[in-house]
Parts: structure tokens; sequence; C-alpha cells
């Protein structure tokens, strides 16, 4: 097993979302490094390959560790997620039509079904700056979301829907 | 009334790993990718640092996060050879770091001098 492939193996074992951001770059800077070293001896080209994949092992743990431990919100910011991709080979229209399907699937009128999608949106954000002990937030969500309810209320009526 | 900035208190500030600034200030030029970084560090620190690609990345995914720096894509380059480069943000944070620095030699320096005397 050459030196490139252990070190793909070993990428596998990392998060799912820094493997697919990272992977890549990572693979061929370890080449042109392999290439650099190899033509210095073998004594260095060694050397670098097990202090390398050595890094790699120990980098691992920190990276699990760093997944687990940072928000997804920041960690959303600079590494993809992976469920919100459009898959290989899904058209673009496709995909953003497929997402737009919950209003379609619903009996409700488009303005009501977006008013209570934002309650539900302004509710998990509620939540989430509880559990972050951001209580500032989490007081103006909840205001949001009490003139967001009326304002669903309003709609109902509108509609006749109250029941 | 005119809006006057507050400066902010570089005594108060996280001091920054020797990998984070040695990226920083390669970045700090121009934009570079992956074994670029390596490479130019190496040069940067005399050969003193040569950081790992997992090093290098680990590190790349924390200022991502941080927003300190930010990828695009050369047009002259492949896909997996995407280049960073520093964000207004990334540059005043490397400022304030050698800021700190500076104030932690004069400090040094003039302890020193008052030793010697």
């Amino acid at each position: 097993m050459s030196a490139q492939r252990v070190f793909a193996v070993l990428l596998y074992l990392y998060p799912n979302d820094y493997s697919a951001l990272f992977a890549g770059e990572m693979i061929i800077a370890f080449q042109q490094g392999c290439n650099e070293h190899r033509i210095q001896g073998r004594a260095p080209f060694v050397r670098f390959v097990i202090a390398e994949l050595a890094g790699l092992i120990i980098r691992m743990p920190a990276e699990w560790i760093a997944k687990l431990t940072t928000d997804t919100s920041t960690r959303g910011r600079a590494l993809p997620d992976l469920r919100k991709m459009r898959p290989a080979g899904v058209p673009y229209e496709l995909w953003f039509a497929a997402a737009g399907m919950n209003y379609r699937q619903t009996s409700l009128p488009l303005e009501v079904a977006q008013a209570q999608e934002r309650v539900t949106f302004l509710m998990n954000a509620m939540v989430h700056a509880i559990n972050n002990h951001d209580f500032q937030a989490a007081r103006s969500y909840s205001y949001e979301e009490y003139r967001q309810r009326d304002k669903v209320e309003l709609l109902k009526k509108k509609y006749g829907l109250e029941q | 009334m005119r809006h006057v900035e507050k400066q902010p208190d570089v005594t108060k500030t996280k001091p920054l790993t020797e990998p984070v600034v040695f990226i920083l200030l390669s970045l700090a030029d121009e934009p570079r990718h992956g074994y670029a970084l390596m490479k130019d560090i190496e040069a940067l620190s005399g050969g003193r640092v040569r950081l790992r690609t997992g090093t290098l990345y680990g590190a790349l995914r924390r200022l991502l996060e941080e927003a300190w720096i930010e990828r695009f894509q050369q047009s002259d380059t492949s896909r997996e050879k995407q280049a960073y480069r520093l964000t207004s943000f990334g540059r005043k944070q490397l400022q304030l770091e050698l800021d700190r620095m500076k104030q932690l030699t004069r400090a040094a320096s003039s302890r020193l001098k008052t030793r010697e005397v």
C-alpha cells in the first residue's frame, strides 16, 4: 500500500464535513511533499512520511472533539452541512423544487404556511438561545414569536381557517 | 457627534499559537494554497517551524470558522487547489497580536536593562 493510499484512508476517519472540504487539498499537499522529499533520498522521504502520518493520527481526536463541541452554526460558516448539499447528478431545479414541496403538500395557503414556518423557526431559535444561556436573545425571539403567532391567527381569519 | 472607535486593549487579547501567527503572517502579503503556505512558513521561520498537513488544515479550519481567513478559487487552479486569503477582521487580529508582542518585547527589554544597570 502506497503512502498516499494510507494517508487517504486515514482521512476517511476524520469527521465527514472536514474531509469533504479538505481531503482533496490535503492529499495534494502530501503528494507535493512526498515528491520533494523523494528527491532528497530514502531516509528524508521515510522520515517525512512517518511524521505526516503520525501528525494525521494525532490530530484526529482533536478534530472529532472540535466537531462535537463546536456550535453547528459556527461550524457551518466554514464547513459544508452534507445533509443540505445537493447530491451529485440531481439537477438544480429539481433539488430546489423539492425544497418547496412542504408548501404545496399542505392545504394551507402559501402565506399561512410561511407564517407558521416562521413561528417554528423562531421557537427553535429561542430554544437554541436558552441552551446557550443567551437570555437576551431568547427574550427577543420569544417576543417575535408572540407577534408572529398573532399574525398567523389574523391570516387564518382572513382565509376562513379558524377551525 | 463624531463616533470614535474604542481602541482594543492588547493586554486583554488572547495570545495566538505559533502556527496561527505564521499562517496569518504568510497570508498577509498574498493569498496562498495549502502547500505554498507550508513552504512559506518554513522559509519565514528560517526552517524552525515545519507544519504538518494535519496541523495546517486543523488551524485553517479554526481560522475559517472565526472568519479570520476565507477560501476562494483561483482562476488558474483546479478545484482542490483552493487558495486562502486574510479577511479584514483577520488582519486586525494579526495587528493586535503584533502589538501584544511589541509590548511584551518592550517590557522584557526594559527589565533586562534595569537588571544590567
